[in-house]
């Protein structure tokens, strides 16, 4: 701990994106039974799923992540497990 | 506007406890301070509601991550001091609570599955502190502790593993386990002098603000002189 630079307290988003970084199998202290894994399908052009691939892969994020932003930023209320990355590979990180 | 976090990644160590007790403390004290309960038990926020009788603090219960990420962030910006209170097994919850922690507070009991435990918190908090990208402290503090041989035994073995640790330790004092049904801070002479040891140990490593009257007579001399 030594080599690293004294901040200030990271903001939310700040304090939210280390653990996810650092710690990404740590469960939720509650899981709402209620609020079950589901699945959306969008039929969207290839040119749009192009640009989202690009763009989620521009910023390191899984193309979910980016749509779960995005809805976010809009004021949707996004559940926080669906701004990770879920998928297997983050194991392997 | 320090936030210290109490937190473990094993139960029952006495993390409500001493958040009990520092609450009540530094309350008495008159200090701004407020409380978040991210402990889905709600253990410290039903104390709070139903049993303390000292003088007022805010106590929030907030157990969700995101929530609570914005409700330290908040309370530190409105308060001199934040106490969290977390869940005794690791979850993202407590680890964000670590995160934006100035202090981590991780109470420890003698036996050896609980210094291995207060081993892997502290790991826990250096990692969350490299990938936050800043420096947070940790202390284990030692509690329910006797004068026996096996009390001395993982204080060494605490020393041995690294850890850096506070230099007051709690007892297994009665008065303590009281509190929880009391709502009364300890007046018991033992009870009284740890905790002032305590709140001088975190005043003096700058993780606690001065007591306000002290700094009202000290804000007085400096404008007569």
């Amino acid at each position: 701990m030594k080599n690293l630079k004294s901040r200030n307290r990271p903001t939310a988003e700040e304090a939210l994106r280390a653990v996810s970084q650092h710690a990404p199998s740590l469960p939720p202290v509650q899981v709402d039974a209620a609020d079950r894994p589901t699945t959306l399908n969008l039929r969207v052009r290839t040119s749009t799923l192009r640009a989202l691939e690009a763009e989620a892969r521009r910023r390191g994020l899984t193309m979910k992540q980016l749509v779960a932003q995005g809805l976010q930023g809009l004021g949707v209320a996004v559940a926080a497990a669906d701004l990770e990355d879920r998928t297997p590979r983050r194991r392997f990180d | 506007m320090s936030v210290l976090t109490i937190a473990s990644s094993k139960g029952g160590p006495g993390k409500t406890t001493v958040t009990m007790l520092l609450a009540a403390a530094l309350a008495k004290e008159g200090q701004r301070l407020s409380v978040i309960d991210a402990d889905p038990t709600e253990a410290f926020s039903r104390w709070a509601r139903q049993t303390y009788e000292g003088p007022p603090f805010d106590c929030f219960f907030e157990a969700e991550e995101s929530r609570l990420a914005h409700r330290i962030n908040e309370r530190a910006g409105l308060d001199e001091l934040v106490l969290v209170d977390t869940a005794g097994f690791g979850n993202r919850a407590a680890a964000v609570a670590m995160t934006s922690a100035d202090l981590v507070i991780i109470p420890t009991l003698s036996g050896e599955a609980d210094v291995t435990e207060a081993e892997k918190t502290m790991r826990l908090v250096q990692g969350l502190a490299a990938a936050a990208r800043r420096d947070i402290q940790a202390r284990v503090l030692l509690n329910k502790m006797r004068r026996t041989h096996l009390a001395r035994h993982a204080a060494s073995e605490i020393e041995k593993a690294g850890l850096k640790r506070l230099k007051t330790s709690l007892s297994d004092l009665v008065a303590y386990g009281e509190l929880s049904y009391s709502g009364i801070l300890p007046s018991s002479r033992p009870a009284v002098t740890e905790l002032g040891d305590l709140l001088a140990e975190l005043r003096k490593e700058g993780w606690l603000g001065p007591p306000p009257g002290k700094k009202h007579r000290r804000a007085k001399r400096t404008i007569a002189s």
